[in-house]
């Protein structure tokens, strides 16, 4: 029961972390590996807003996904629009934005154990003899409203609608009349509040902490390799089976084996699969 | 007339001989302490923020009196970033090296941290002939036990700070046993970090507690450096009835094993043998005061406050009114305490010669910060003891509201151990 439990929770903790990530690829193409970066900052974002501002910790969380949407829009507009298309340049700017990023946050002092969140409720229940705390069913329900809010987004709002166009063939979306950059733009934006997200609700279940950065990158590029890159149904079957993966390898087998799970995960799938579960991005090639 | 004139000219002279004279230990050349140091982690800022106290206390008093004359400390930090995950032990070595050809070291002092990098350095410091004081870190027994292997090749280097191998038989057992017998608790479940001193230890203390009658409930649990979801084995060690929780690692991330611990009311009181996070006096704050009753050993004492000696708390507002924070951990008082016997060490040899210097560090006794300071001529490790009279004294406590109260070794306890509402 306990690795049900655990897993569907750790399931849910990695869909939130890699569903901005495949997001921007889905629409964009673009590779933002500047992810785990935007997802340390939030944590420190609304740290600030708490403990240095003294705002409301509910409305610090607000403030910063809308500003790490922005700081996302900004990074697209005015770094990455001038490389797209380009992959091993969208790759490489993209990357040392994250790294600038987070080497940035330590350089300017921001290490240690000092900066943490507070979570959300206090407490925990025991579900079939198994405790679990408030915080962590909040990551399930949050995890379920995010992937509800995308499938209804994308299939009921005019901008969703154009995304998803976008999505699904670039050149005629444009016939249609929908702006590539600008939609481009709403993704990286979107993409990036979705890490924001992630980190305020994942982040109290622990501190926040700079190389959470670089962990957060490697889950969400595992995840979106073996659910196929730029598919978000994908992703969040992907999410199941690496985060059961990794509850039933630390059950099991040993505990320190867990972050090999992502890592074999993405080399199975290279080997076997290229284009992932559901990618399509290559599928016609793999054929050939 | 004649006099008059000269008079200005003698006074201005006067002056500037006395200026000299006062600050001859400034216009000497300064002694360089290169220190490789982790310095993002607290066994890294603690120790640079250590040696850097009694650096400047040292040359306030007028400096180190080598043969004669008076030469200022002066130190070169150099981030090695060994306790930070994937980083190859290549970058401390090239760290080491920097700091000897580059920087001009006399000495180096505080690390590598991480054992693997410290025992990769040995070879290094040989080859330059460098005296080195371990001041932080480096734990593995195995650095010394090469020392005294191989004397003649390793002579150049000492270590002022605990080792496993004592820290394991002479304290953690020890303390192990004095909470079975007063608290009736005697199932053990070990969590230990992926790195080489931790697996040993833990390794160690399951042989040994299994000896002693304690009931080691399974394999230790093993996580790689940088994990942030312990939940799992939390859940285990309540499903197999532990009651006490043994945890060796030294990332930062433990305070939210504690967090977890707290969140899931393990019935198991948590006692870090090594868990840089629960030394920290910002654990309190980081865990939202969630670590509570967490046992942690800071390897020597001085890290928190205690009365050891005269020294102890002396060093203890010293550091707080410097670095507006008390010792953080593991690593502060040795490191403070490395120049001082560096000093100590220079005065008695007369020189900087690094074959002088050994055979006067050697002959060390120095009655400091955590106890008598004495150095075993063969392997170069400080001797340690329970008693700060005999030897270097470590330390154990235990978080009680926002104090951190010593509790073990008993010559310098300062309270006893409570256990959590949810044990009792």
């Amino acid at each position: 029961m306990h690795i049900l439990i655990y897993g569907t929770i750790n399931s849910f903790s990695l869909a939130l972390m890699a569903i901005g990530f495949t997001l921007v690829y889905g629409i964009s193409r673009l590779p933002n590996f500047a992810h785990g970066a935007l997802y340390v900052v939030t944590g420190f974002i609304v740290w600030s807003f708490v403990n240095i501002l003294g705002i409301h910790y509910i409305a610090s969380i607000l403030l910063s996904l809308i500003l790490t949407g922005v700081i996302g829009a900004a990074l697209y507009q005015f770094v990455l629009i001038r490389v797209r298309g380009m992959a091993t340049s969208e790759i490489i700017a993209s990357y040392a934005i994250g790294l600038a990023i987070l080497e940035g946050l330590r350089w300017r002092g921001f290490k240690g154990m000092t900066y943490t969140l507070p979570v959300f409720i206090e407490g925990s229940i025991e579900i079939a003899g198994i405790p679990v705390d408030f915080q962590r069913m909040i990551v399930v329900g949050i995890g379920m409203v995010v992937v509800a809010f995308l499938w209804l987004f994308t299939h009921y709002n005019k901008i969703g609608l154009a995304l998803r166009g976008m999505a699904q063939d670039e050149r005629a979306a444009m016939m249609l009349g929908i702006d590539s950059d600008i939609m481009a733009l709403v993704a990286m934006a979107l993409g990036s509040s979705l890490a924001g997200l992630a980190a305020v609700v994942l982040l109290p279940l622990g501190n926040i902490v700079v190389e959470a950065g670089y962990n957060v990158l490697i889950l969400a590029i595992a995840v979106c390799i073996v659910g196929g890159l730029g598919s978000w149904f994908g992703a969040v079957l992907a999410a199941f089976m690496i985060g059961f993966g990794q509850i039933i390898t630390v059950e099991y087998v040993a505990s320190h084996f867990h972050m090999v799970v992502a890592l074999l995960a993405i080399i199975i799938t290279l080997i076997l699969r290229p284009s992932g579960l559901f990618g399509r991005q290559k599928e016609l090639e793999e054929r050939v | 007339m004649k006099r008059i004139v000269f008079l200005p000219f003698a006074l201005l002279a006067m002056v500037v001989l006395i200026a000299f004279l006062g600050n001859a230990a400034y216009a000497a050349e300064p002694i360089i302490i290169g220190a490789p140091l982790s310095t993002a982690f607290l066994y890294g800022w603690d120790a640079e923020r250590g040696m850097q106290l009694a650096i400047e206390e040292i040359n306030t008093e007028g400096g180190v009196n080598v043969g004669g004359v008076k030469r200022p400390f002066e130190m070169a930090v150099i981030d090695t970033r060994d306790l930070e995950p994937g980083v190859p032990v290549s970058e401390a070595l090239l760290v080491v090296e920097k700091l000897i050809l580059e920087n001009k070291a006399d000495f180096i002092m505080g690390g590598p941290v991480r054992s693997e990098a410290a025992l990769a350095a040995m070879d290094l410091l040989s080859k330059h002939k460098k005296v080195s004081i371990l001041t932080t870190g480096v734990l593995t027994p195995a650095y010394h036990a090469r020392v005294a292997e191989n004397y003649e090749k390793y002579k150049y280097l000492f270590r002022i700070t605990g080792e496993a191998k004592w820290m394991v038989g002479g304290e953690i057992v020890p303390s192990l046993l004095f909470i079975e017998k007063n608290y009736g608790l005697n199932r053990l479940f070990i969590m230990i970090q992926d790195v080489s001193h931790a697996r040993a230890g833990g390794g160690i203390i399951a042989k040994v507690m299994k000896d002693k009658g304690w009931e080691v409930l399974g394999e230790p649990e093993i996580y790689p450096t940088g994990t942030t979801d312990f939940s799992m084995g939390l859940l285990k060690a309540k499903r197999q009835k532990a009651q006490v929780l043994l945890i060796w690692m030294d990332m930062p991330e433990t305070s939210i094993l504690l967090k977890q611990w707290y969140d899931l009311k393990i019935p198991a009181l948590p006692f870090g043998s090594i868990i840089a996070a629960a030394e920290q006096p910002g654990f309190w704050k980081a865990t939202e005061g969630k670590g509570e009753f967490t046992l942690a050993n800071v390897v020597n004492a001085g890290n928190a406050p205690s009365n050891a000696t005269p020294w102890t708390m002396k060093f203890f507002e010293a550091y707080k009114k410097r670095w507006n924070i008390e010792p953080e951990g593991y690593g502060t008082s040795t490191s403070y305490m490395g120049p001082y016997v560096l000093k100590d060490a220079i005065e008695r040899a007369g020189s900087l010669d690094s074959d002088a210097v050994v055979a006067a560090l050697e002959k060390t006794d120095m009655k400091g910060v955590y106890g008598r300071i004495k150095f075993d001529p063969k392997s170069h490790q400080v001797i340690p003891s329970l008693d700060p009279d005999e030897g270097a004294v470590g330390t154990i406590f235990q978080w009680q509201g926002r104090k951190r109260v010593v509790v073990f070794p008993p010559k310098i306890a300062m309270g006893k151990i409570k256990l959590p509402p949810w044990m009792k």
